[in-house]
């Protein structure tokens, strides 16, 4: 098995070697000034592109005013480097004009300050601009669902624009900024030849695959893309959602905001007009082209759509109406197939959407085929051969949950009403009621999903209420979901490495910068994460490059009980586990939650299955209608005359 | 239907020339020349640039059916300035189509641009190149201003000739004919936002206040909204005597049909950006009604060679002619008659020969004499007034709905 | 001489006029918001569509340009005739769009059912945009000019009749939601379209209704738009949508009376900012208080119909 993949990575790496080669030298093969010129808006476009995909295709954002953190980069640049704002010069500017940023300038007797600040350093520099005006404006926003960020995004691309045009004094207005420097080089100005600046926009969008790959393939990424596939999830499992969104926006203006600067140094002049509504959409319809989350996709989609508008389509156009010419049809020599560009563009983001959602290159690769021997192999139990929990766990005090009052009301609807209880550690403690008793109410009050009315839920002596889910799960609690809230589109294996996502130290820029602790971080989470897999035997192992979804329903409750044993929980919680399985396959996963708590978990457990309920539980807890109904070790409820009839008796009804 | 093979060879000859432009001389053997026109095509400028573009290639094959370009023909090689990305004319793009035009080897001159902001990028890369550009619409004063010339005319020789006169006369003399002629005491100021509108809109208020017309207000339309009511009723309010607006139909459609309803008594005018059909079709009569306009070339319209002209065009493309058809067709004629000049002094026909032709070239163009001064500015600075007035014996005949008012006073 | 008060007054008038049409096209928006979650943004575009359709069938009945002023029970026939058209025509056209290229997205996650709706937006624009030439076309005006004076300040007859067909078709709109059986289907797939669908609702039929209300809802805003402005372009949708938009978030999306009071809020916001402020910057005012109210008051002013679910 191990040989295919490191022939088919030999193979990827002879074509982007091969890739490389041919791009480095196209304007030896092409020396036409004006194809380079096309081929260094790619480069721009390509830039554009790959930032969008890590807002868009990475985390999931929806973001139409994609082209605003263009803007900023290119006037940040356009501003510094012109003649556009000329202060009187006082000696204070001496310092700046040393180091070359500024120079002195006698305009009609009166000395000004000219500003010349050098691409080279504008380049990161308006990256940074870029990027803090994204988290200045992300920050309040993100908070909030994805919609709102889509028409809240689409309102700062318009104000950045009208901003641009109004504020003459700094932009010059609609008139636009005139004269802005071409960036030097070992003393060669790049002037208006377009080979210098395609082999730097062939730099950045180097520079900038590498970032995105980096991000892709790190805890950065996954987490993101847990943000993207669901949310409320990611939050349970650890990750800060909106810090991570907030990175993601950072980084996608950033990436704009850096094209910005090289594109106006290209064009050594900015309008308002440059960067409206259509820049951003244009933007989009390039990564829905190539795949959202696909980061070749991106470059392929911006290649592409750059090429089919300043290539493809005027020779089409001219080809068509050459030949309207030759056959002597006047229809045909009218005909403006470039007219309709905007128009194709609108039928390939809805086709692409209905036909091929993934996009010409998909960002998840196709998993390896399971062999005959794995599909029909018999099915082997595993164990557990690692400690559950780390051992920073082992310091303070026990780890037992204490409730004590607890409401919850969905606006008049009592879900919860003053619920007390506690949970040893060590213990399994099942909470068993009707339907609409409030079971997963609780277990999302604890785990900070719905906010409580009332009350307190205390966790090794430490107040939950207020804290984030994942503040919460940092704390030592991981729990399932009754519907399951799997990461559908990530494999399986990814799924359970976004469960160690709290507990993994290095960062984004570890990850961009390729740090050998990260990588040995990263190497050590997948084995980890392996080893939680080997649990269920062979269940899940060959399959964990596989889809999430395209798991048995069974399988999907083992990956996310080991997605919450991941996060090495103290206390873990788990909603009906058994749901959806057959009595042989509950009856083994009751033996593994019974071999977790010999580990010395605590466990907290909505179950529906009575039998699996007595097998295993220390304690029960009977909810109806947000009440406890009764509490007790699992004979004596199995004998109480009330819950026979709350519960029981209505169940036996429905059956 | 058969095709022989002679038809059929040169279907393929054809279909390669046009499909794979840079070998395209392979084929041609010298005898094809192309005059580039570049306009942005498609999106929101694509209507107004296609009348442009008629305006061009009608010269261009009035010359070659004329047999007076010795040999040679002239092909029109149309660039599209505008790109799906940018939803309208784009800067990039037009840099682009510089470089291809500069690259071509067999451009001559150019035609266009249509906008300034499409000029500014195109200028450096044409000044370095040694190709003429004549634009017959993009009128910002700075692309030739002497003091810019670092930024857009490195190469040295001026290279961006235009066959309309610049912002820097044709705001300044409508505000004289406000101060002379309509004796206005007070005026507010309009524009669409627009890099065209804003410098129009400037440079009358400069003059206007040194007319001693009094500047009550200034106030920037967003061109997208619909609904003017709000300014205009501010307008109202200040009581201003006149209203001029420096901006294209886009605002001015809304505009006229508001001002009509909220300041029916102020006297309004604007540029040439409002003489167009669009007046008459989409703000229509009565709103149209008394709103003065200028036009940055003299007045020629009774001339009958240009109502033949008209007719000519009308046919041919099915679209009544506006005023920067008029000025394409004139920048095309000045490219031909540059490129006429080159070969009667027997010179090699190159770009840079045809540019210094051009920068001496003396015609008479629809719109009257046409020379340049040293800049590449158009030596005549006539700037005509007109007032839009209903003609209901001839409602679809856009030429007749406005009346020549005059010459506007020179400064 | 206008006083500053009777100016402020004016501005009130022209104010509430352009709100009105800002909170129609916000309704039909917000609907379909409150059953899908769905921001649809070719909603906008199904509006422009709408004036177009208004304007092909007042020039099918000979009425064109301003020469035709018509009175009485003609005027009726014309208006009405005008308007059902409009809305059966961009009422269907919603539907079409929902069937092909909405509900195959259904269910599928994150921004794409959105992004759909933007290339159905797009597509839309740029077919009126290829057919029109991009011009601007003069819309019929069959309406007499009727001016009332009160204090200098001018309530034109037209604002008085986009007045109260807003209100008709926002109280229409609501009492709909509110009391027939469909609505409360819509109600209830609002709420929790998986349980709705359980307690035998046909979701599907809910969501093409509230497609076909939605756009017909839009189309009579385009009708009402030509009327009002007495022009129409392929370009109306964008700037009147961005603010409608703006205008559903700031009352609360998703709920009906709320569209209404952020429309006419928005309305006033612009009109306000130009005549005290200024015109360039009425438009960053109102995306900036866009972005607080989203920041202090998510649900906006009148609270979500729909709750937040997760």
């Amino acid at each position: 098995m191990r040989p295919i993949p490191t022939l088919t990575a030999r193979r990827r790496g002879f074509l982007l070697i091969g890739l490389g080669v041919i791009l480095l030298a196209l304007p030896l093969l092409d020396p036409n000034q004006a194809d380079i010129d096309i081929a260094a808006n790619c480069t721009a476009y390509s830039a554009l592109a790959l930032g969008l995909n890590i807002v868009v295709g990475f985390a999931g954002l929806l973001d139409l005013g994609y082209a605003a953190f263009f803007a900023i980069g290119a006037y940040a640049y356009g501003i510094l480097a012109s003649y556009q704002l000329q202060p009187p010069w006082t000696p204070d500017w001496q310092f700046l004009a040393d180091i070359g940023f500024v120079s002195k300038l006698t305009i009609e007797g009166n000395a000004v300050v000219h500003f010349t600040f050098p691409f080279w350093l504008m380049l990161p520099g308006s990256a940074l601009i870029a990027a803090c005006f994204g988290i200045a404006f992300g920050a309040p926003t993100l908070r909030l669902k994805g919609d709102y960020l889509a028409i809240v995004t689409l309102g700062f691309g318009e104000i950045v624009p009208i901003v641009a045009r109004n504020w003459t004094s700094l932009t010059n207005g609609a008139e636009g900024l005139n004269g802005v420097a071409p960036p030097h080089a070992f003393g060669y100005s790049f002037g208006i030849n377009s080979i210098p600046y395609y082999y730097v926009g062939l730099a950045i969008v180097g520079l900038l695959l590498l970032v995105s790959v980096r991000l892709r393939d790190s805890a950065t990424g996954r987490a993101w893309m847990a943000i993207r596939e669901d949310e409320v999830a990611a939050g349970a499992m650890g990750i800060h959602t909106t810090r991570l969104k907030l990175l993601a926006f950072a980084i996608g203006a950033g990436f704009a905001g850096m094209t910005g600067t090289f594109y106006i140094a290209k064009l050594q002049t900015a309008t308002p007009d440059m960067f409206d509504l259509p820049v951003s959409v244009m933007v989009l319809v390039m990564i829905v082209l190539g795949g959202m989350g696909s980061v070749w996709g991106a470059i392929l989609g911006a290649v592409f759509l750059s090429l089919l508008q300043s290539l493809f389509l005027p020779a089409l156009n001219n080809a068509v109406q050459g030949f309207g010419a030759l056959i002597g049809s006047g229809f045909l020599q009218q005909l403006q197939i470039t007219s309709a560009s905007e128009l194709i563009f609108g039928i390939i983001l809805v086709g692409m959407m209905l036909y091929r959602r993934q996009g010409l290159i998909p960002a998840a690769r196709k998993p390896p085929l399971l062999t005959t021997e794995q599909m029909h192999a018999s099915v082997t139990r595993g164990a557990i051969d690692l400690p559950v929990h780390p051992a920073r766990h082992a310091r303070g005090a026990k780890p037992d949950l204490m409730i004590e009052g607890l409401t919850v009301r969905y606006g008049g609807l009592h879900a919860l009403k003053s619920i007390s209880m506690r949970v040893e550690p060590g213990q399994i403690v099942a909470i068993i009621g009707p339907n609409g008793s409030g079971k997963s109410t609780l277990f999302n009050a604890i785990t900070g999903l719905v906010k409580p009315f009332d009350g307190s839920i205390r966790f090794a002596g430490e107040e939950l209420i207020g804290l984030r889910a994942d503040q919460i799960l940092k704390r030592g609690i991981a729990r399932s979901f009754q519907n399951i809230r799997l990461f559908p589109q990530l494999s399986v294996i990814d799924n359970v490495m976004i469960g160690q996502h709290a507990r993994l130290k290095s960062g984004p820029l570890g990850a961009v910068l390729g740090l050998p602790s990260g990588r040995a971080e990263e190497r050590a989470a997948r084995v980890r994460a392996m080893a939680l897999l080997g649990m269920f035997g062979n269940r899940l192992t060959p399959r964990a490059d596989q889809l999430v979804s395209s798991l048995s329903y069974a399988n999907r409750r083992r990956v996310e009980i080991a997605r919450a044993l991941a996060s090495a929980p103290r206390l873990l919680m788990l909603d009906e586990p058994t749901a959806g399985m057959n009595p042989a396959e509950s009856i083994e996963l009751a033996e593994q939650i019974g071999e977790l708590r010999a580990l010395g978990l605590t466990i907290l457990l909505v179950e529906h299955k009575l039998d699996v309920v007595v097998r295993l539980a220390d304690h029960v807890i009977v909810l109806d209608h947000g009440d406890k109904l009764a509490e007790g070790k699992a004979d004596e409820i199995r004998r109480n005359e009330a819950v026979l009839t709350a519960y029981l008796g209505r169940a036996a009804a429905h059956v | 239907m058969s095709i022989s093979r002679r038809s059929a060879s040169k279907f393929l000859a054809g279909f390669a020339a046009i499909s794979l432009t840079p070998i395209r001389s392979a084929f041609a053997a010298g005898e094809t020349y192309s005059i580039g026109i570049t306009l942005p095509l498609t999106g929101a400028d694509a209507e107004a640039a296609r009348l442009i573009l008629n305006g061009a290639t009608l010269a261009i094959s009035e010359a070659n059916d004329s047999g007076e370009l010795k040999g040679i023909t002239l092909k029109p090689m149309i660039l599209n300035n505008a790109s799906a990305t940018a939803g309208q004319y784009d800067p990039a793009q037009a840099a682009t189509n510089a470089r291809k035009l500069v690259a071509d080897g067999k451009v001559l001159a150019n035609v266009g641009p249509e906008m300034s902001g499409s000029g500014k990028a195109m200028a450096p890369i044409l000044s370095m190149g040694n190709l003429a550009t004549i634009t017959p619409s993009s009128t910002a004063p700075v692309i030739t201003d002497p003091s810019a010339a670092g930024e857009f005319d490195p190469g040295g020789k001026p290279i961006y000739f235009r066959t309309v006169t610049t912002d820097a006369y044709q705001g300044p003399n409508m505000a004289n004919f406000y101060a002379e002629t309509l004796k206005v005491p007070s005026v507010y100021l309009l524009d669409d936002s627009g890099a065209y509108g804003v410098g129009l809109a400037d440079a009358f208020g400069k003059q206007a206040a040194i007319k001693g017309i009094k500047v009550i207000g200034r106030d920037r339309l967003d061109p997208k909204a619909a609904d003017y009511s709000a300014t205009l009723t501010k307008i109202a309010s200040t009581g201003a005597a006149s209203l001029y607006y420096g901006g294209t139909m886009q605002a001015g459609v809304k505009l006229v049909k508001q001002a009509y309803q909220i300041i029916p008594k102020l006297i309004k005018g604007g540029g040439d950006g409002i003489l167009s059909p669009e007046m008459v079709t989409a703000a229509g009569f009565p709103a149209a009604e008394g709103w003065y306009c200028t036009n940055a070339s003299p007045h020629v319209i009774d001339d009958p060679k240009l109502a033949e002209w008209v007719a000519l065009y009308t046919k041919t493309y099915g679209v009544q002619p506006d005023d920067y058809a008029v000025t394409a067709y004139d920048a095309a004629l000045v490219a031909i008659a540059g490129i006429k000049a080159v070969q009667k002094t027997g010179k090699k026909l190159t770009a840079a020969n045809v540019r210094d032709a051009i920068q001496t070239v003396k015609i008479i163009g629809l719109q009257g004499p046409i020379s340049f001064d040293s800049h590449g500015d158009l030596s005549s600075r006539i700037v005509s007034v007109f007032q839009f007035h209903e003609d209901k014996s001839a409602p679809t005949d856009f030429l007749k709905q406005y009346r020549y008012i005059g010459v506007a006073p020179q400064t | 001489m206008i006083t500053p008060i009777e100016l402020f007054a004016q501005q009130a008038v022209n104010g509430l006029s352009l709100g009105a049409m800002y909170a129609l096209l916000a309704l039909g928006f917000t609907l379909v918001y409150g059953i899908l979650e769905l921001i649809n943004f070719a909603h906008f575009n199904v509006f422009m569509i709408g004036s177009f359709v208004g304007l092909i069938v007042l020039q099918a009945l000979g009425i064109a340009g301003q020469s035709v002023v018509l009175h009485g029970a003609p005027l009726i026939f014309a208006l009405l005739l005008a308007l059902i058209v409009t809305m059966l025509v961009c009422g269907i056209l919603g539907v079409l769009i929902e069937r092909f290229t909405l509900r195959p997205m259904r269910g599928v996650r994150g921004p794409m059912a959105m992004i759909t709706t933007i290339g159905v937006s797009y597509i839309l624009y740029n077919v009126v945009l290829l057919a029109t030439n991009a011009q601007a076309l003069n819309f019929p005006d069959p309406l007499a000019t009727q001016d009332f004076d009160i204090h200098h300040v001018v309530i034109r007859a037209k604002q008085i009749l986009i007045w109260i067909i807003s209100l008709i078709l926002m109280v229409g709109l609501d009492q709909f939601v509110r009391r027939s059986r469909l609505g409360k289907a819509m109600r209830a797939t609002a709420q929790d379209a998986e349980a709705a669908r359980m307690m035998g609702v046909d979701v599907d039929r809910v969501v093409s209704t509230a497609f076909f209300a939605g756009s017909a809802l839009a189309g009579a805003a385009g009708l009402i738009f030509g009327l009002y402005y007495n022009f129409t372009q392929y370009s109306i949708g964008y700037s009147a949508g961005l603010r409608a938009f703006t205008a559903a978030v700031l009352g609360g999306i998703g709920n009906v009376p709320g569209a209404m009071l952020g429309g006419i809020l928005i309305g006033l916001i612009e009109t306000m900012s130009s005549q005290y402020i200024a015109t360039k910057w009425a438009d960053v005012i109102i995306f900036s208080i866009l972005i607080l109210v989203l920041v202090f008051k998510p649900a906006g002013l009148l609270g979500a119909l729909a709750p937040n679910r997760s």
